[in-house]
């Protein structure tokens, strides 16, 4: 693989992770992260929701949840999710906190909001390496079977990217194509490290 | 690694990674020999340098790309050697793999600034510049252009993407970042300090900024050229160059305008062909236009309106609207905080954001590092900018001294704009505003209505200063259509008129106050305040320039704002026409600034007539034309060679005064920038209003006349005028921003009037408002500014106008406000420096020798020394001087400033580790002073031999008493001494008091630090008489405050020197008086009693802890002793008499016939009590009827047939019959008492 991989949600919980563990399978190197001040995940009501910090072991999560209520953490897929989640990583991570995991080529993010905070975030930064990074926005919605779908979606646009000798040259092809085939919207920068 | 067998390791691993048949072999070949490259000296590792190169001719991408990266990283160790891998480097940008051809970007790139830097280093360093850098150097610029070259060459995108990159780096990095401060040491020893283009000294051997600019603006006209033909590149390119133009826009705001025009012409739906995301490409610009939004940079802020439009083109409109509530609410924010931080004058926080409500100072958090120009900490910003607007200001003085006006219009400095100080972008704001007519008069009101108070008092006070320095023709006062004459207009600009006119201080004078401003900003100032916590430089307020500035003429500012409006006009005007509109001007300022500041400090010192009031303006306005010019001349001759002195400013001004000339003539004069806050002026000082008025306040305003000449007294009076109404305003002002505002009106009125006309009403309103605390914070104000005055000039008369202010003032709170009042004590805390006058008078205060004091003195003595407390709390470059007071007070002869003082000092001073030492030692020093009295008294007395042999007399007696002294309680201490002291009243009164006021202080030490009573042992042996009076006096207060288990007092008890014997003396009887000694205690006497001192008198307090077959042996001693003693000895035997006198005198609980009840029993016991017969007689005393009671139990005691009792009780009975107790013979009272044990 020529490439390195992100994947980008609010709270690196499900869109994010579900991408991260297709693209981990398919032997990507890839990392993923989430952008929100805590990792957020449903809880007995929308007012109720369960908030944890970013380093929080899924592990934790998991028992936490399983603690709680584990009917109904079963049933909404949240204790599923987890379990898939700590066979990724330990545990999620913040995008603007993820300067010594070093450079990634390819971003990708499945909401306008992150990708929208993920360029601010590289903006601000100092390039110092002019290290050239390509970012994608992939519109998923926030549920299992979405994610699940999106998940599938990423791994096909990045084994596009892997296939391209300069992916530099081919970025609006590739992108083009992308809608096209799959009537999704994608949305791209560059900017660098 | 020695070099030989490195070498031997190198080649054939080189070798192998040019040769190997496998690619992993080669690499690994390579890593191998980079690790031994980089482990050897460079100079030996050079040797192996060819070898190394051999490898840019292998067929491998992967080892071509990792040998960029070898000499990237032989580059971070040492440059010296580069120039050997820079044509490789060369070659590689062009090669055929962009992974190459990106990696020798980014390589080369690092190279280049880091060479610059290196450059820019040894040149300010040594003067010169190596010549191995000079051979790098000149590769680099052909690295440039063939970067350059990428772009328009046909070929991948991957490396034109970095091209793109490099040209933004390349812009910022050579065009002025207003918040770099130049400084290159110190910037060089900042990680992370991207270099700039400031850093590079004009004159330079090897660089010229001036190109390096051009190139800028160059490489800028590129990308938006790029921009404007973007359809015929990638998405991608286009994007990319979006973004860089972006950040290129927010982070120097002068070529925003241009940029923000190419970027909403472009149409990407229309313009994008085929094979282009143009949702991307439209996000770029959605992205780029919401980052403008966060910005604050007025010429930012000015699109808003544009940038709105765009974006709800772009179905933006929420997003944006949700930006700008962002950023309301972050202003608002910002707003309360500093508030609030004002209110608290939190000096935790040097660099906050004082101004608010100031639409220039808002920090917008989410743009942190990234465009600290427009969008990061304003504080920060406000003060970098400014010292480049004086800079500037100091160039355009340099350029306009040797050019004449074009047309009648000022030539403009060109390019400086993004150097603009709050206050000129308010007034370019407010000009713009005006431009657009009625349709801004609304915005202008709300504009203006928000301005902070500071700023706004700014705006008004600049315009005050451009008072005209020619006037009109009286003619046309009156004439409506004066304006439209340049000749007219170009006055009001207080550019080119102000040059001819300038007053023979001025040109000086304006040097000095705009350029020392960067000084102030360098170490070298420290030592005008040493405070730490009082830095000015801490405090925005106190250096904020712009209050430096306002006393000067306006000359500076004046071009200054006309470089804002160049600016506008110029941007408006050209799209990007940048080369006209390049730098130059303002890179040789900038590098120069610094050595102008120091070289002429002096200078206009020397040069600026020391007659003068402080208020420079109005120098200003004496004019003196005819002597200007040459006086100017002569300013910039000797300016000049400093310059060339310090190898620090360019040589060639000429060459500056030509780009400068070259640039920005076809502009139009700023318009009416005033007019706005002339109303201001206008309403607040009625009386001069008609002073001024710009051309365009006259097209929309009721027509005034142009200017009126006043003459010096006159604008005197004005100037008290219109102090004393804002004054006289004051406590009628209900709103707070008001109320700032006119403080800061006042403080510079203050500074600018002659302080004899004022002080006097200033003080006494400020007095009168302090109360409300108001006044302080105007004092505040006023002293502030006038200490930035003396900071930037220290030879002006403003630190005579301070310290007679302050002085007045602290005069006036102690003389009109209670003593209990905190106001004087808060004043010394927090004014910027307290003059040594102020600290006499404190002192004064202190020692209540301050004449103007009604009440109470003593308040007064605790109000200077509270004020002292904290001062040396706070205060640390006046700690000392603090402390000295406190000190002296401490031994003050005056019991009652002595005695709080001692407190202040014992208890609360010496806790402090820092000035505890000193304390002692002060103290120690004083005692030991005192004790040596006695030696300078005999010399001193030598001469007068009646005297001497007095005093030896008095010493003779003074033994004595004390030795009678050691048998006493406390209580009677005193009136042996005052005995003493009427006997001899003559020499012991005073040198007592002397003793003892130089003794307390010392003992109030030993309390809290027990182990200083050793030197009182050590050297009581040979003090005078009335130390030794003092020390007794002392010793029980002392030793009753002692809590702790005084282990160290015991210590030097068990050990005494010699002579001190009654000393020590009353300090066992102090320490076992009223209670059992204690065991160690007992101890130690023992110890001393056997061992040195024979002396029985110090068992005497020991006794009642003896057992009976201790007290025998000693028995016969204490029989020897004085009857007083061996009384008291008794005494301590006996104690149980006290329990019973305190029985008989509770005559209600034991009655007669309690009494009589209790003998009964007593006697019935066997043995008979202790002291049965005592307490018969007692009894007796008490109740004399008793007697017949006492006599039959007398007669049933017979009975036992005992004769040691009968002995007892029948003489027990004779003594009180006979009534001889009083006088009973020792011997009789010594049998009995054996017989009793």
């Amino acid at each position: 693989m020529k490439l390195r991989y992100a994947m980008v949600c609010s709270s690196n919980q499900n869109r994010s992770m579900e991408a991260h563990a297709q693209l981990k399978r398919e032997g990507f190197d890839v990392a993923s992260y989430g952008t929100g001040q805590h990792v957020k995940l449903p809880g007995p009501s929308l007012r109720e929701p369960n908030v944890y910090d970013f380093g929080t072991p899924y592990k934790h999560m998991l028992d936490d949840l399983r603690r709680k209520d584990p009917e109904l953490y079963r049933r909404n897929g949240i204790l599923p999710m987890l379990k898939r989640n700590v066979g990724v990583k330990s545990a999620p991570q913040r995008w603007q906190e993820n300067a010594p995991d070093g450079v990634f080529d390819v971003v990708l993010t499945f909401e306008e909001k992150v990708f929208e905070m993920v360029v601010e975030d590289l903006h601000n930064r100092n390039h110092v390496l002019m290290k050239l990074v390509l970012v994608i926005n992939l519109e998923v919605k926030d549920n299992h079977e979405e994610a699940a779908t999106g998940g599938r979606l990423a791994l096909q646009l990045c084994q596009e990217f892997e296939m391209t000798e300069n992916w530099e040259d081919s970025v609006d092809e590739i992108i083009i194509n992308f809608e096209r085939q799959n009537n999704r919207k994608l949305l791209y920068t560059l900017s660098y490290y | 690694m020695a070099v030989a067998p490195a070498r031997e390791q190198a080649l054939p691993l080189l070798a192998a990674a040019n040769n190997h048949g496998d690619l992993a072999v080669k690499i690994s070949s390579l890593k191998q020999a980079k690790d031994i490259l980089l482990s050897v000296e460079p100079s030996h590792a050079a040797d192996l340098y060819p070898f190394l190169l051999e490898l840019q001719f292998s067929p491998e991408t992967l080892v071509r790309k990792y040998l960029i990266e070898v000499i990237d990283e032989i580059g971070e160790k040492t440059m010296e050697h580069l120039s050997v891998f820079l044509p490789v480097l060369l070659t590689f940008l062009k090669d055929n793999n962009p992974k190459v051809s990106k990696q020798s970007i980014i390589t080369g790139t690092k190279f280049f600034y880091r060479s610059m830097e290196e450059l820019a280093f040894q040149f300010q360093r040594h003067g010169i510049v190596e010549r191995w850098l000079e051979e790098l150097w000149t590769w680099m610029i052909k690295f440039k252009d063939t970067v350059l070259d990428i772009i328009f060459e046909v070929g991948t995108v991957g490396p034109k993407l970095l091209a793109i990159k490099f040209m933004e780096k390349y812009v910022l990095h050579f065009t002025f970042d207003s918040n770099d401060p130049g400084n290159i040491p110190e910037v060089m020893s900042r990680p992370g300090s991207e270099f700039n283009i400031s850093w590079i000294i004009d004159g330079h051997t090897i660089v010229d900024p001036s190109v390096f600019v051009k190139d800028a603006s160059r490489y800028l006209g590129i990308l938006l050229d790029m921009l404007r033909s973007a359809s015929n590149f990638l998405g991608s390119l286009t994007i990319s160059v979006i973004n860089s133009l972006a950040a290129i826009a927010r982070k120097r705001p002068v070529y925003y305008n241009s940029i923000l025009t190419t970027l909403l012409e472009l149409d990407v739906n229309r313009e994008m062909g085929k094979g282009r995301h143009t949702v991307s490409i439209q996000f770029s610009l959605r992205t780029a236009y919401l980052g403008f939004l966060r910005c604050t940079h007025p010429v930012i802020v000015e699109s808003r309106e544009m940038l709105l439009k765009a974006l709800r083109g772009m179905n933006a409109g929420e997003a944006a609207d949700q930006v700008l509530r962002q950023m309301d609410k972050l202003m608002k924010n910002n707003e309360r905080a500093s508030r609030d931080l004002r209110l608290n004058k939190d000096d935790q926080l040097p660099n906050q954001s004082h101004g608010a409500g100031d639409v220039t100072k808002k920090r917008l958090a989410p743009m942190e590092n990234n465009d600290q120009n427009n969008c990061v900490d304003v504080s920060s910003k406000r003060i970098r900018y400014d010292p480049r607007n004086s800079t500037a200001a100091a160039n355009a003085i340099i350029n306009d001294a040797g050019k004449d006006p074009v047309n009648g219009m000022p030539p403009k400095p060109a390019v400086i704009d993004d150097n603009l100080s709050p206050v000129e972008q308010m007034v370019a704001m407010i000009s713009a505003l005006i431009a657009e007519g009625e349709r801004g008069v609304n915005s202008l009101e709300i504009l203006i209505s928000n301005i902070h108070p500071d700023l706004l008092s700014d705006i008004v006070i600049m315009n005050m200063k451009h008072l005209p320095k020619t006037p009109p023709p009286l003619s046309s006062q009156s004439s409506n259509d004066t304006s439209s004459d340049p000749s007219q207009i170009s006055p009001s600009n207080g550019l080119v008129t102000s040059l001819p006119t300038l007053g023979p201080s001025e040109g000086p004078a304006c040097l000095s106050s705009t350029i020392s401003l960067p000084f102030s900003d360098m170490p070298t100032s420290s030592n005008l305040c040493t405070d730490s916590k009082r830095d000015p430089r801490r405090d925005p307020r106190r250096l904020d320039p712009r209050r430096v500035m306002v006393p000067v003429d306006v000359t500076p500012l004046s071009h200054v704002e006309d470089n804002v409006n160049s600016f506008h006009h110029h941007v408006a005007q050209s799209d990007l026409d940048v080369p006209s509109s390049s730098c130059p001007p303002s890179v040789i300022p900038q590098s120069s600034s610094e050595s102008i500041s120091i070289a002429v400090v002096p200078k206009v010192e020397t040069i600026s007539n020391p007659s003068e009031t402080p208020a420079v303006s109005e120098a200003n306005l004496s004019v003196l034309k005819d002597e200007v010019t040459g006086m100017e001349a002569k300013e910039f001759t000797m300016k000049e060679e400093i310059i060339n002195a310090s190898h620090l400013l360019p040589s060639s001004t000429s060459e500056v005064d030509d780009t400068l000339r070259g640039a920005s003539l076809d502009f139009a004069p700023p318009d009416g920038i005033y007019s706005p806050s002339s109303q201001d002026t206008d309403q607040l000082l009625p009386h001069i209003s008609n002073v001024e008025t710009s051309e365009i306040a006259s097209t929309l305003l009721p027509v005034f006349p142009q200017y009126i000449e006043l003459a010096e007294e006159q604008q005197r009076e004005v100037k008290k005028v219109a102090l004393e109404r804002i004054i006289n305003l004051y406590p009628s002002l209900e709103r707070m921003d008001s109320k700032h505002t006119q403080m800061a009106l006042v403080a510079r009125l203050f500074a600018q009037t002659d302080v004899h006309d004022v002080i006097g009403m200033v003080q006494k309103h400020i007095v009168s408002d302090y109360e409300r605390q108001k006044g302080h914070e105007l004092v505040m104000h006023i002293l502030y500014h006038l200490h930035s005055l003396v900071i930037s000039d220290p030879g002006s008369s403003a630190a005579i106008v301070y310290e007679k202010f302050l002085l007045g003032l602290a005069k006036y709170l102690i003389a009109n406000l209670p003593a209990s009042d905190k106001s004087f004590s808060r004043l010394l805390g927090e004014v910027p420096s307290i003059p040594d006058s102020v600290l006499r008078l404190l002192e004064d205060l202190c020692t209540e020798s301050h004449s103007e004091v009604n009440g109470h003195d003593g308040d007064h003595v605790t109000q200077g020394l509270g004020a002292v407390w904290s001062l040396i709390l706070v205060r640390q470059p006046y700690r000392q001087a603090c402390l000295d007071i406190a000190l002296k007070c401490a031994v003050h002869s005056k019991d009652d400033v002595r005695a709080k003082a001692i407190r202040l000092v014992a208890n609360k001073l010496y806790a402090i580790s820092y000035i505890s030492g000193n304390i002692e030692q002060f103290a120690t020093k004083m005692f030991l002073a005192s004790v040596d009295e006695r030696a300078d008294m005999r010399i001193s007395k030598s001469a007068a031999v009646p005297e001497n042999q007095m005093g030896e007399q008095v010493e003779s007696q003074n033994t004595s008493i004390s030795g009678s002294q050691v048998s006493e309680s406390g209580s009677s201490q005193n009136d042996t001494i005052k005995g003493s002291k009427d006997q001899f009243p003559n020499d012991s009164s005073i040198s007592f008091s002397q003793a003892q006021s130089h003794v307390s202080l010392f003992f109030a030490l030993c309390s809290k630090k027990p182990s200083l009573l050793q030197l009182v042992f050590d050297n009581y042996a040979q003090s005078p008489k009335a130390v030794k009076q003092a020390v007794h006096r002392h010793v029980p207060i002392l030793l009753r405050a002692f809590e702790s288990p005084y282990s160290e007092l015991l210590h030097i008890i068990s050990n005494p020197p010699r002579g001190s014997e009654d000393l020590l003396t009353q300090v066992i009887h102090i320490l076992s008086e009223g209670k059992t000694p204690s065991p160690d205690l007992v101890a130690i006497v023992k110890h001393l009693y056997e061992t040195t001192l024979k002396d029985a008198t110090i068992l005497i307090p020991m006794l009642s802890a003896f057992s009976r077959d201790e007290v025998l042996p000693i028995f016969p001693r204490l029989v020897h002793l004085p009857m007083d003693a061996f009384q008291t000895a008794l005494a301590h035997i006996l104690q149980i008499t006290d329990a019973c006198s305190a029985c008989f005198e509770q005559r209600t609980v034991f009655t007669q016939q309690v009494l009589s009840n209790a003998l009964n029993q007593m006697v019935d016991r066997t043995p008979l009590p202790l002291l049965f017969m005592r307490t018969v007689i007692q009894a007796i005393d008490a109740f004399p009827t008793l007697v017949y009671a006492v006599l039959s139990i007398l007669m049933k005691s017979v009975v036992v047939d005992d004769a040691r009792f009968f002995e007892s009780l029948s003489t027990g009975y004779f003594t009180r019959f006979s009534q001889v107790t009083s006088v009973l013979d020792k011997y009789v009272s010594a049998c009995f008492l054996t017989l009793i044990l």
